[in-house]
C-alpha cells in the first residue's frame, strides 16, 4: 500500500488537509497544486498525459516556489495554470 | 564563514547521491555546539536513512520536497526543558539554533539542505517511536542539490536594523 501512488496522494491531501489548519493562508493553494502536479504524475504511470499537462506540471515545478518569496507573483502563476487548463478544454 | 552564511540555500531537489557517514557526523555535531538556553540542550536527533523509511516520512510531510538523502528529526525533550513561563518557547529557539548549525555545516561540506515545519507531529511520532515526551518540532532533509537555488529577496540591512532605538 505504501509504495502506491494513488495512496501517496491520499496521505499528500489528508496530511495537507489538517497542516492547512495551522499554517499560513498561501499554504493551501501551495498544497493543491503540488497535489496537482502528484496527479498529473499518475496520470503519466497511467499513459493518460499530454503535451499540454505535461506543460502545466513543468510550470508547477518551475514556478510553486513563489509562494515563498512573492505572493503576487506566486498568485499570478496559478492564474497562469487556469489558462493553460481553459485552453485543453477549448481544445486549443 | 561570511560565503557560508551567504552561500546557503534552502534545497528541494536532490541527487542521488549519498552522504558520507562522517560528513553526516560532522552536521550532527554542528548541532550539538549550538547555544541553549541554561546549556539545556533540549535537542535530540533521530537520523533516517533507510529509503523505506523516508518514504514513510514523506507521506506525512507535505513539505517536504525531493528524494533527500538523509532526514534529520530535531525533537524537543521536554525533560530536559526547565520550567518556568517562556522555557519551551526557548527550547524551540535552542533547536532552531542547532539546525541553523547543521545547515550551514552541510552547507561547508557542499550538502544541500532544507528546514521544514510542514509535517503531522503525530504520525511522525508514531512512525519513528519517539517516546511521549519528546516532540518532533523540525525536520532537515539533507543531500547533494540538483542545483544551487538563486538567492531569495532579502529585506535590507537598513531597513530591519535599528540602532540605539526601534
Amino acid at each position: 500500500m505504501v509504495k502506491d501512488e494513488h495512496f501517496k496522494l491520499l496521505a499528500f491531501l489528508i496530511t495537507s488537509a489538517r497542516g492547512c489548519v495551522d499554517e499560513p493562508r498561501l499554504y493551501g493553494p501551495l498544497r493543491l497544486i503540488d497535489a496537482a502536479s502528484k496527479l498529473i504524475n499518475i496520470m503519466r504511470l497511467e499513459g493518460k498525459t499530454t503535451k499540454e499537462l505535461d506543460k502545466i506540471q513543468e510550470i508547477i515545478e518551475e514556478k510553486k516556489d513563489l509562494v515563498m518569496h512573492d505572493e503576487e507573483a506566486f498568485i499570478k502563476f496559478l492564474d497562469e495554470l487556469v489558462t493553460e487548463l481553459v485552453k485543453i478544454v477549448k481544445g486549443k | 564563514m561570511r560565503d557560508v552564511i551567504k552561500g546557503r540555500r534552502s534545497v528541494r531537489s536532490f541527487r542521488d547521491e549519498h552522504i558520507p557517514e562522517e560528513h553526516l557526523r560532522f552536521v550532527l555535531e554542528a548541532g550539538v555546539w549550538a547555544p541553549s538556553g541554561g546549556n539545556a540542550q533540549p535537542w535530540e536527533f533521530v537520523v533516517v536513512r533507510e529509503k523505506s523509511t523516508i518514504e514513510k516520512i514523506k507521506l506525512f510531510s507535505p513539505g517536504l520536497f525531493g528524494n533527500p538523502d538523509v532526514i534529520v528529526v530535531l525533537c524537543v525533550n521536554k525533560r530536559r526543558v526547565r520550567g518556568g513561563k517562556h522555557e519551551e518557547l526557548i527550547a524551540l529557539m535552542d533547536v532552531a539554533m542547532a539546525a541553523q548549525n547543521m545547515m550551514l555545516a552541510a552547507y561547508s561540506l557542499g550538502v544541500g539542505s532544507c528546514p521544514i515545519a510542514s509535517f503531522n507531529k503525530s504520525a511522525i511520532k508514531e512512525l519513528l517511536e519517539i517516546p511521549e515526551h519528546v516532540d518532533p518540532v523540525l525536520m532537515l532533509s539533507l543531500g547533494y542539490p540538483d542545483e544551487w537555488p538563486k538567492p531569495p529577496k532579502k529585506r535590507p540591512l537598513e531597513e530591519v536594523t535599528h540602532y540605539e532605538k526601534y
